[in-house]
């Protein structure tokens, strides 16, 4: 019995030991992500682990809808992840709180790669002149057309919105009861986000330099395009509303609409041979519109403050952001061919592995085009809760609920009150 | 006889703990929260009165999910309670397999809001609906109507589907009811020659009448507090065509991080419920909720 207890405490010690020295060489950090892919993101996770062999990374997921707030429930209870994925229109609100680390002081190897990033995406990651991020995904929003009915009706890709007007009512005077499929969903931020796209096809602008709102002005392209789309829904009826972009590929599925405005990745599931039965009809335009500009986003890769109190924690997860948005960009172009997902790195319209996945589904040169033109957002620390007010306004408004003018002049009044809280002036 | 007082307190302690920590905490809770500036995204939590409370009656938009509320409530209360009252009937019947269709007709109210929603989307949808390829067909419409997206038939859209999902629940409260009347007072009434509605109008209405009430209050209670199937259906839209004040609460408190005025406006609904409680009870006679012994 004697001799068992003291194999048993010698086992004990040569294990202990072992796990201290374990514990000693490995660094760990988390990685916290909305769900999309975990399979491929916990291989690309094992992946850089075996390339690096002293980091230890824990994968964090949360649900898309339940991702914004329970990261900043996790900031606010001190219990903030090392490497996470972040939105666009949250980095100003959690960069000015302290919970984002930037670039320049946390890992300022990284800053290089913003040579190569579409200007929209480095305006997303950047607050206050401060880089923040390498990407994981970025997009933008496109005009979207069935090529093989404009054929059909001998009717050229509109160049204008009052093209897309006159497309639209040729197309209903031939039968046709919508011919454009409008994602409206108020409570979406797609739904926000595809105004300001329209807007800036037209060469509008939604605020000034100073945060001053210009899209209550009736001489401003932001006001006659709601005029345009209230137009479009209650005079011309033209316009078939749908509650999700889900269904916007489907309704486009059923070869009775020939125009939509959605996100690229909304494109691809359309031209989707094995699901879709009108698939490789549906091709990109330039956002019709004096500009043709778009709206473009990036969701990016980012550090924690609280990773940068630990010098070792936050070297490996620099690391880990530079394998998973930078170094050769083999994960955003994994990304990019495997899931048909979205890319910043500019880099990638040339690789062929990227070329030949996207060709199936889109025009890559003339996204290309769009990309380089393609604008950013105004993002503020108040941006996303406005928004949250503004929507519901438009929404109203398309449907002549309210006058334009209501909708504009309150959505301003509400910007002007929540910088005045935030700001101060 | 003293020593037995002062220890009865004792006893409950195990029930008032459970309702101090999750019903009279949160609630006090919701209360502090509603008179402080709780908006996630700016610092401190500063006492700021009844200026949330304020803000939340400036706010037309709130005032616009008020009617909605009271204009929901005031259609799906009753049509559920009438609903369940008619299919407690069916099932009351006797006919072959009454059993399984029992079961059956509990389904919706078994299901969560969010499949209700799914499956009402898929009959309503303006492309692809059921309801209008089934009026296509039928020859009523020669174009798509636009259930979901045109404020009239969105109201409409889900006040349906909102009832579905209730129906079930009103009917097997009615059908315990209606079980439990007397057989004998039917014999009695046929024999003084009463007629079918007269015997529903004399007989079965007093019997019922209780949980008729019952019910009216507790579904005007649901449909107040409703938020899952009208946001899963519509978002709240068109516009602000089918924002009910519940959903509100969630859209101040997790789309505009606006924690105190998710409160404030937790604690009006709260108040407008017992408006609609007090109003109910006073409308119906006393003599529904008096014993045979009183």
């Amino acid at each position: 019995m004697a001799l068992h207890l003291k194999h048993l405490v010698r086992v004990a010690v040569v294990l202990a030991l072992a796990l201290a020295s374990f514990g000693v060489a490995q660094t760990d950090i988390d990685f916290a992500v909305w769900n999309y892919s975990l399979d491929i993101v916990q291989d690309n996770i094992e992946k850089f682990e075996s390339e690096n062999p002293d980091v230890d990374v824990t994968l964090n997921d949360y649900t898309w809808p339940d991702y914004h707030d329970t990261m900043v429930l996790r900031f606010r209870g001190n219990n903030a992840p090392d490497t996470l994925y972040v939105g666009q229109d949250w980095l100003p609100a959690w960069a000015s709180a302290g919970w984002l680390a930037p670039f320049d002081e946390a890992c300022p190897d990284l800053t290089q790669y913003a040579a190569d990033a579409a200007n929209y995406a480095v305006n997303d990651m950047t607050y206050q002149d401060q880089l923040y991020g390498l990407p994981y995904y970025a997009d933008t929003i496109s005009f979207l057309y069935n090529g093989a009915i404009l054929e059909e009706h001998g009717i050229a890709v509109p160049e204008t919105w009052d093209d897309v007007l006159q497309a639209s009512l040729q197309l209903k005077e031939a039968g046709m009861d919508h011919p454009f499929v409008y994602e409206y969903g108020q409570e979406l931020p797609n739904f926000f986000d595809a105004f300001v796209a329209q807007v800036y096809g037209r060469g509008g602008d939604m605020f000034d330099e100073d945060l001053n709102p210009v899209f209550n002005d009736p001489e401003n392209a932001a006001f006659q395009h709601l005029q345009w789309l209230q137009e479009a829904v209650t005079e011309h009826d033209i316009m078939e509303l749908v509650p999700h972009e889900t269904d916007v590929i489907r309704t486009m599925n059923t070869g009775q609409h020939a125009f939509s405005v959605v996100y690229n990745y909304v494109l691809a599931a359309m031209n989707e041979e094995a699901t879709q039965p009108r698939a490789g009809e549906f091709a990109l335009a330039l956002m019709p519109g004096e500009a043709h500009q778009t709206l473009g986003f990036a969701k990016f890769y980012s550090i924690s403050q609280a990773a940068t109190n630990d010098a070792d924690k936050r070297e490996a997860a620099c690391q880990f952001i530079e394998y998973m948005g930078g170094g050769d960009y083999s994960i955003a172009t994994r990304w990019a061919a495997e899931n048909g997902l979205g890319f910043a790195q500019l880099p990638l319209f040339e690789d062929p592995a990227v070329r030949d996945a996207w060709n199936d589904w889109i025009d890559v040169d003339l996204l290309r085009e769009q990309v380089a033109s393609a604008r950013t957002g105004t993002w503020t620390e108040w941006t996303s809760i406005w928004s949250a007010y503004f929507r519901p306004l438009l929404a109203q408004a398309m449907v002549g609920e309210s006058t334009v003018e209501e909708a504009m002049n309150s959505g301003a009044a509400r910007w002007i009150e929540y910088r005045e809280t935030v700001r101060g002036n | 006889m003293t020593r037995r007082a002062n220890t009865e307190y004792l006893w409950v302690l195990p029930v008032l703990i459970p309702v101090f920590l999750f019903t009279l905490y949160p609630v006090a809770h919701a209360l502090w929260k509603s008179l402080h500036r709780s908006q996630v995204l700016l610092p401190g939590e500063p006492f700021v009165g009844l200026a949330n409370y304020a803000s939340l009656l400036n706010d037309s938009t709130i005032w616009a999910s008020l009617r909605n509320t009271l204009g929901f409530t005031l259609v799906a209360a009753p049509i559920t309670v009438v609903v369940g009252l008619g299919v407690a009937y069916l099932l009351l019947a006797n006919y072959p397999g009454r059993i399984y269709v029992r079961s059956v007709v509990l389904l919706p109210w078994a299901l969560p809001g969010a499949i209700t929603a799914v499956i009402w989307i898929w009959v309503f949808h303006p492309s692809w609906g059921l309801l209008n390829h089934g009026l296509r067909l039928a020859g009523i419409i020669d174009r798509n109507l636009q259930w979901l997206t045109q404020p009239d038939l969105a109201r409409f859209a889900v006040a349906v589907a909102h009832i579905w999902a209730q129906f079930p629940f009103a009917a097997v409260l009615m059908l315990a009811a209606l079980s439990s009347i007397d057989s004998t007072l039917y014999s009695a009434a046929a024999i003084d020659g009463a007629n079918a509605w007269q015997r529903f109008r004399f007989v079965t209405l007093p019997q019922i009448s209780t949980m008729i009430a019952v019910l009216t209050v507790y579904e005007t209670l649901v449909a107040v507090t409703s938020y899952d199937v009208t946001y899963a259906m519509t978002g709240g839209g068109p516009g602000s065509a089918t924002t009910l004040l519940a959903f509100q609460i969630w859209k101040q408190s997790f789309s505009m991080l606006n924690f105190g005025n998710g409160a404030a406006l937790a604690f009006l609904t709260a108040l407008l419920s017992l408006i609609f409680i007090a109003l109910i009870l006073w409308a119906i006679p006393a003599e529904l909720f008096r014993t045979d012994d009183e």
